[in-house]
Order: C-alpha cells, then structure tokens, then sequence
C-alpha cells in the first residue's frame, strides 16, 4: 500500500504542486478584489518573481531562501512603481490599464534576450521547490491573510470595496491601502512564480501574458471571493478539471468551458458560498421539524 | 516609401477598426467585457467559409450567411448566458468570466469540426488586382474593407444619435432602470445588441479572414487583444472612439516599424496604451461616461 | 483492493492508478507519445499523431516486433508546460511506455525532457529544432534536423540559383520554432559574409505584413529569409507580392509545407527551402510514405508528419535488439544503448544518429546526422535543385 502510494505521488506530484501554485495565485488576486480593485497584473507579478528568481539561482548562485525573497521583493517593487499613477484608475479601466502592464512585461522579457533568453526562457533551473515549502507557503498565506481579514486593515479594505467614497470620509486612507492590498497581492503572486519556476525546470513569457491573467482572476471569481476558502477551492477544481475531464479526450476543452459557464450561471457568488450552504440547510432543517 | 506606408497605415487600421466596432457596441450597451467576440469573429469566417465552398456561393452570399448565423449565434448567447446575470443583476466581471467559457467553448467546436490546420476560402472568392496610383498599391480587398468600415462607424452613428432606437439605447446606457421605467423595451434592445454586434463580428471575420487567407480556430484571439487595445485607445463602449482607435492603433505600428524597426511595434502599441490610460481613462476620443457599477 | 476502496477512496485512486498500468495485453509494446493536440500547436501534433499512427500500423501490418506488436499511447500535452510533466509522468509511471515520442514544441521539452531523463527513459522529438534540447541528457535523442545543419546549404544554392548580393531577414520573434530559426539563419548569413539590408519582425497572428514589406521593398534587397510558420508564412508571400516585392524568398523549416501552394495560390512561386524531407523527393522510401499517408488521411503530408513517421521505424530498428523481459527498467536501458547504432533509409532519406554536447562540452543526447535536399517552389509544386 505505501508503494501505491508513493506511485501515486510520482505520478501526480507535479499535478498537486501546481495545486499550491494557483492556490496562492488566486489568494493575490483575492486581497486586490477584496480592496474593491479589479488589477489584472497577477500574471505579470508571478513572472518578474519567477525570472528574477530563475536569473539568482542560475547566474548568480544564490541560495533558494534569498532567491525565494527576491522573487517576493522584486514585484512588490513594481507594484509600487506601476500602483502610484494605476490604483487611482477605477473599474474596467484599472482592470485594462493592468493588462497592458503586463503586455509590456511581456514584450520586455522577449527583447532582452541576454538575460531573460528571449523568447526561448530560460531552462534547466534546479528543482529547489520541496512539496513541504509549497505547503508552508500556502498556510502561511492564509494564516496572514486570515488574521489581515480580522484586522483594522482587513476591515479597511472591506470599507473601500463597499462603499470608496465614504470610506474616505470615515477616515480611512483610500490611497495607502488599495496601494498596501497590491503590493502584497505582487508579493504573493511573485511567491507563486519563484515555487512554480523551481519545480518545473523552466520558463518562458508566454506562461505569464493574457490567458494567465485571466485565468488567475477566473479561479478566484470561480471558488467565490467572499471568503478565503473560495479562490482556493476555486484554484483546486480548476486545476484538477482538465485532468479530470481528460478522457474525454477531443471534448476536454469544450466540456471545460461549459462546466465555467454553468457555474456561473447557477452559483452566483462561486462555488463556496456560506450563505447558501446555510439556507440549504436550513431548509433541510425545516422539513425535519 | 512613405505614401505606400501610410495606405497600409490606413487599411490596417480599418481592420482593427471593424474588429472593434462589434466589440464596443456591446461594451456601451450591455457593459460587458466580451471576451467571446473574437470566437464569434472566427466563426463567421468559418461559416462563411463552409457554406461558398460546399454550395459554390459567391463572396456577398457567404458575407450574409455569416452576418444571420453570428448574429443569431450572439442571440443565443445573450439568451442562454447574459440574460440571466442581467436578471440577477451580477456585478460586470460575472458575465465577462461567463464570456471566456463561451470562448473556449466555440474555438473548440471549431477545432473539432474544421480540425487545426490553416484553411483558407475557395479560390476566387474575391479579385485578386491590386490597383496602382503613383506607386501605391492597394487591393481591391482592402479598398472594400476601408470603406466598409466607415460606412459601418457612420451607419452606427446616425442610428444612435438620430433614430428612436439609437434614443432609447443611449438611456439604457445611462441607466436601463430608468430606461425600463421611461417604457422602453430594455430587454428586446439587449437581445438587438447582441445580434448585431455579433454580426458586426461575424461579418469582420470573413473580410479579415479573407485577408490573411489562413484561418485557424484561434484565429480571434490575437485579434481581440488588438480590439481591447483599440476600444481603450478610442474610448471604451464609443462607436467614434473605435473607428479612430482603430486607425490610431494602425498608424502607430506601422510608422512605428518604419522608423523604429518591427522589434518595436508592440512595445510602441502598449507602451501608448499605458500612457492613454494614465492621462486619459475615458480614452483619446471617449466622450461616454463611465457606467455607474 | 476492496478493501482499499474501503479504507479510503485516495488510497483506491493510487491503487487502481498504479495497477492499471501493469494490465498491458501480453505480445504489445507500449510506446507513448505525447503530442499537443489541443491548444496553439494543435496543427503539427495532428500532423505528427497521424505520421505515428501511419509507422504504427505499417509495424504491426508487417509482424511487428519480434511478434510483438506496437501499442500507440497518445496523450495530449496542450502544449503548456505543467501538462506535459503530468502527461511525461503519467506514461512513464502509470502507463509504464518503453519510450515517449514527444513532446511537439522545444519550450515543452525543456520542462519534460529531465522527468524522462530522471526517470531513464528514452524520450525522442519529432519536432523540437531549438538548441540545448539535447543537452538535458543521455536519453533525449531527436530525429528533427537543427536549421544550424539545413539553413547554411539553403542560402549557398538559392544565392547560386538567383544571384543573390544581399538579403532582407524577416521573422517571427515571439515563437520558439521561428526564432530558433532565425538565429541559425544570421549565423548562417555571417559565416557566408551575406550583406543584410534589413532585418523585420512580426508576431503570431498577425494578418498584415505590408508595413514590413514595404520596408524591406525599399531596402532594396536580392531575397527575403523567412522564418516563420506557413500560418504567416503564406500571406506573407501573397501581401509581397501584392505590394511589388518580387524577389525570392528564402524559407526556414516552417515553410517545407505543400500547404503554401494552397494558402498562397498564385503567389507561392521563388521559395527555397531546404530539409532532408522533400514532398518532391521520389526516392521509393519517400514515394510509398506519401501515398500511403494521402490514402489515409485524405491530404498531403508535411514534414512534422514524415519526421514522425521515420521516428518510429527508427525505434523499431532499435527494439528488434531489446529483449522483452517484463522488466521495465531493464527494456528502457536496453533501447536506450540500442538507438544510437540504429541506421535507416526512411521518408527523409539516410538517417543515423550524432552525439551531442552539453554546455560543459561532455556528451549527452543525440541529434540527426542526414543531408539536406534544397528545393524551389515553381507552379505548386517543390523543384529539387540538385
């Protein structure tokens, strides 16, 4: 039985890590959503974590600690940077401002080929990502962001999304916190970048452009943002469908689309949603009685 | 050199622009981001496609089919899938997700059915002569797609500025409660949008189609992020702002390749984008109002 | 196992996953091919799924193996990097392939080629021209043909053919396949002192080139080399023409394709390519190739599938000399110190393996030692210059 087992995780190892990857991808677009921001540069944050990183532990030999640090510091820098003009943006229009962010981050990592190896990526970069430091990474980022929520700066950001005007008027700095909820949603999907760039051997720019963004903010929407368990359960089915879906063989892809457009259809608030596992029960309550 | 640029400056622009015309239209009415308008853009060429090779039609019967079949194709999707997250009021990010599944489905079914590979229309579906004037050439495929842009941009226009239905439209863009209250047939003209920009699309991906002559079931995909580029350069859910956005973005690559090298084009493209967006939220030539959410 | 299923419905999954793999019917041997079915490259994997299926049925038509006969496992890496470890794992440890085929793109094979290599496995590409591929290891070999060995002997006869003095270098910069190209074609033109007038880029996708064109029409260049894909590729050809460039153009890999006499009908004369796969090449290994694969399939094949194709009668040769004792581990090892010896006359001509080097110069993987054939596109159809 532990040979199963450990068959099993040979096999799927590399499936169940990518689990934690999306899990903490869709927790960065979380805090920006829960700040009443729709920012699209997740997928832009998760490549400059995982290039800067790749390049340290390639070309300069640093140890996976630092190398894990820099991926999480090196997009909190372009956060701050691009997050002054953007965050003031609102609506659909941050969501598009971002997006060509990360178009830009795209076309950058193509032309400098010296560095980034163009569009050929860089390969070879060892394994360092250990299933126990996917793991701590995932309950680490939902223990601060489960404590954050309970907070004065979770209660902030739950001002600002509600209601931004107001909150303003109430005190609380519009500026400094929308600003705060992106530079930590970069960290954590430069976190993301780092793990996923060490456990897959390589990377190139196409991983990080248009259909990641969306796809980030679709896993998110998809589990529910009301609260923490949804973008990771989001995350989990998503990443696990194709799988699932695979011997359907030619029909995959299309099934998968139409799974996406039921859910969001008939769970208006994604698929972990408190209030309506409480009227079911509820409901179910009351026929006993 | 630099006329012959300046042509092509404009043709490449008025595709961008007749991509983006359906795209908006859809944005200003219904406010929806919608991510399927490049697979409906792909499955008029398709259609059109199928229909003059199997039945031997010429290219404006082939054009037709594909304005019904993709405006009926975005009926349905208006009725099976935005209807109901109207209904229930979903916040806007909702039925743009809703759009990408409807993406996936389509560029699917498409691939299962015509398979991977390029295709291309039946051979003479338009003339191949190229016209010359003081040594720049244009074809006749181009000349059509110019002008049929801004016949389509002008078409738009008149009929929502000056018609009872372009009034009622521009009401419900402001608000469709009000609109619903003011007695008009809010839900009927949703079902008219999405017909017709659909269509719009259905139509753009044959003459698009026909310009490259290598379709494939991706096909709408680069094609819609060069239409969100545009509809933010113009000025989102603005049926001016996507004709102009259009040719701007057109203009920009192509005097960009001239004098910067073709390395530069995208960086040039979103480099601008950004910069539009930063001073200009509403874009260049945005005249909307942001919907209030 | 029931018990299993009791206990927990996990511990059931594992089980079943791992024993599902041992059910392989006694007399096959089990080959995987991974392949991107779906997604961007979807086209060359069906191309390359049809010329496996063809040598497939063509092995077991005739015997098989020792008796043995070929189990095709075709999975479909979508070409994205985290499905083609999944797939590269699933047929190694569930399915327990001798061998995988694959996977369609380069970048794939930098995140799949260590899982096969770690695992001792031999995995061949049918596809994959970029450089380092096989470097990754002593079990990575491939039959596709670097543009580093083609793209030098293309430039020599097309500049003898039409009196070339300078070119224009045109190319895709945000693919894999046509960027590798281009590299090998500047080093190419460097080393032959080939005056360039202008090198253009143009992305995946595009539909109008003309601002390109128009640039290069005005630099005044003999010929245009192109690296692209035939999607691009052929209106490539027909927008130059529309605008009054009409010189040769000069084609990498991707544009060895019948498909550009129907893509770019009426434009698709004066391409040169070169490659050791020729549709025009009447050779009898060649000829019985294309046939049988037009009966099959009902269209004309390209040189993703012929590569496919000789890649499987290339590891057939190998496997007659693998002793099939029900060890995994022990079969594996045995095909991959049979490969490279392997010498054969296929689709695209004489074919025999070369070793290649990592960075650090020691030997790893293998490459393919063939000659290429340089042709020229002249009313539909490909004329070899010999």
């Amino acid at each position: 039985m532990m040979e199963a087992l450990s068959t099993f995780w040979v096999i799927h190892s590399n499936l169940i890590l990518s689990l934690g990857t999306n899990a903490l991808l869709a927790l960065s677009i979380w805090l920006t959503l829960s700040c009443g921001m729709l920012a699209m540069a997740n997928a832009a944050f998760m490549g400059i974590g995982a290039y800067t990183s790749a390049i340290l532990t390639m070309q300069f030999g640093w140890p996976f600690p630092a190398v894990i640090l820099a991926g999480m510091l090196a997009p909190m820098l372009a956060a701050l940077i691009i997050g002054l003009p953007t965050l003031r943006l609102s609506g659909v229009y941050l969501a598009m401002a971002t997006l060509a962010f990360g178009e830009v981050v795209r076309i950058v990592i193509i032309n400098t080929e010296l560095l980034t190896g163009g569009i050929g990526g860089i390969a070879g970069i060892p394994t360092s990502t250990e299933w126990w430091h996917m793991l701590l990474a995932v309950v680490c980022a939902l223990f601060v962001l489960w404590r954050m929520r309970r907070s004065k700066v979770g209660r902030a950001f739950e001002a600002i999304r509600e209601d931004e005007t107001a909150a303003g008027l109430m005190g609380i700095n519009v500026g400094a916190n929308k600003m705060l909820a992106f530079i930590l949603g970069a960290a954590l999907a430069g976190l993301a970048g780092t793990l996923n760039a060490h456990l897959t051997f390589m990377i190139d720019p196409k991983e990080f452009g248009f259909d990641r963004g969306v796809e980030i903010l679709t896993m998110a929407i998809f589990g529910g943002i009301g609260s923490l368990v949804g973008p990771v359960l989001g995350s989990a089915i998503f990443t696990l469908l194709p799988t699932v879906l695979s011997p359907l063989a030619d029909f995959r892809l299309m099934v998968n689309g139409v799974v996406l457009v039921l859910i969001v259809l008939f769970l208006p608030n994604g698929i972990w949603d408190p209030a309506r596992f409480k009227q079911w029960f509820g409901r179910k309550q009351g026929a006993r009685t | 050199m630099l006329d012959q640029q300046l042509v092509n400056a404009l043709s490449l622009g008025c595709v961008y622009a007749l991509f983006a015309l359906g795209f908006t239209l859809i944005f200003g009415v219904l406010g929806v981001i919608n991510l399927a308008h490049g697979a409906v853009f792909m499955t008029g060429a398709y259609a059109a496609m199928t229909v003059m090779a199997r039945f031997e039609l010429p290219l404006w019967a082939g054009l037709l089919f594909a304005f019904a079949f993709c405006g009926l194709l975005g009926l349905l999707i208006d009725f099976l899938v935005l209807r109901p997250l109207r209904a229930r009021n979903a916040p806007h990010l909702i039925p743009m997700i809703a759009t990408i599944g409807v993406a996936i489905v389509l560029n699917s079914a498409a691939q299962g059915l015509f398979g991977a590979e390029n295709q291309r229309f039946p051979e003479g579906a338009i003339s191949n002569d190229t016209l010359q004037w003081a040594g720049v050439r244009i074809t006749v495929l181009e000349l059509g797609i110019i002008l049929f842009s801004f016949v389509l941009m002008a078409v738009l226009m008149l009929a929502l500025k000056r018609t009872q239905l372009g009034r009622a439209l521009r009401a419900m863009a402001e608000s469709p409660k009000a609109a619903y209250l003011l007695g008009i047939n809010v839900e009927g003209l949703f079902y008219l949008t999405s017909f017709a920009a659909a269509a719009l699309g259905g139509v753009a991906g044959v003459l698009i189609g026909l310009y490259s002559n290598a379709m494939s079931p991706l096909m709408g995909q680069p094609m819609l992020h060069k239409g969100i580029a545009v509809v933010i350069l113009g000025g989102m859910g603005d049926i001016r702002g996507a004709m102009f956005g259009g040719l701007f973005l057109g203009f920009a690559e192509v005097l960009s390749i001239n004098y910067l090298g073709s390395t530069m084009r995208d960086a040039v493209t979103f480099g601008l984008l950004f910069l539009v967006l930063l001073v200009r939220p509403k874009g260049l030539f945005g005249t909307l109002q942001e919907r209030k959410v | 196992m029931r018990q299993n299923f009791l206990k927990s419905a996990l511990l059931a999954f594992a089980a079943t996953a791992a024993f599902s793999g041992a059910a392989a019917a006694a007399g096959t041997i089990k080959v995987g091919v991974a392949a991107a079915l779906t997604g961007g490259a979807a086209q060359y994997g069906a191309a390359i799924r049809n010329g496996f299926e063809l040598a497939a049925s063509e092995i077991n038509a005739g015997g098989g193996i020792n008796g043995n006969k070929i189990e095709l496992v075709v999975a479909d890496e979508q070409s994205k990097k985290e499905e083609v470890i999944n797939v590269f794992k699933r047929l190694i440890f569930q399915d327990k392939v001798i061998m995988i085929f694959g996977p369609t793109l380069s970048n794939s094979a930098q995140a799949s080629n260590p899982v096969a290599q770690a695992a001792k496995t031999v995995v061949f590409g049918t596809s994959n021209t970029a450089d380092g591929i096989t470097a990754i290891g002593d079990y990575v070999f491939r039959n596709s043909v670097t543009e580093a060995d083609v793209l030098p002997e293309t430039i020599r006869v097309a500049v003898k053919n039409s009196g070339i003095k300078k070119v224009a270098v045109f190319y895709g910069n945000d693919d894999v396949f046509t960027k590798s190209g281009y590299d090998n074609f500047k080093k190419a033109l460097e080393d032959l002192k080939m005056p360039v007038t202008t090198t253009e880029t143009f992305a995946k996708g595009d539909v109008d080139f003309k601002a390109q064109l128009t640039k290069i029409k005005a630099s005044g260049a003999d010929a245009v080399v192109l690296s692209a894909l035939i999607a691009e590729g052929a209106p490539i050809m027909v927008q130059a023409r529309q605008i009054g460039l009409n010189v040769p153009f000069i084609g990498g890999n991707g544009m060895n394709s019948v498909k550009i006499f129907d893509l770019a009908k009426g434009a698709s004369d004066n391409l040169y390519v070169g490659s050791p796969w020729s549709a025009s090449n009447a050779t009898p290994e060649n000829t019985k190739f294309i046939k049988a694969y037009t009966a099959k399939y009902g269209n004309a094949p390209d040189q993703f599938a012929a590569q496919a194709y000789d890649a499987l009668h290339i590891a057939a040769q190998a496997l007659k000399n693998v002793k099939m004792t029900g060890d995994i581990g022990a079969e594996r090892a045995a095909l991959r110190n049979a490969l490279p010896d392997v010498k054969w006359t296929g689709a695209t001509g004489a074919f025999q393996f070369r070793r290649a080097h990592d960075k650090a110069g020691k030997p790893a993987g293998f490459d393919a030692q063939q000659t290429p054939i340089v042709s020229v596109t002249k009313g539909s159809v490909f004329v070899i210059i010999k």
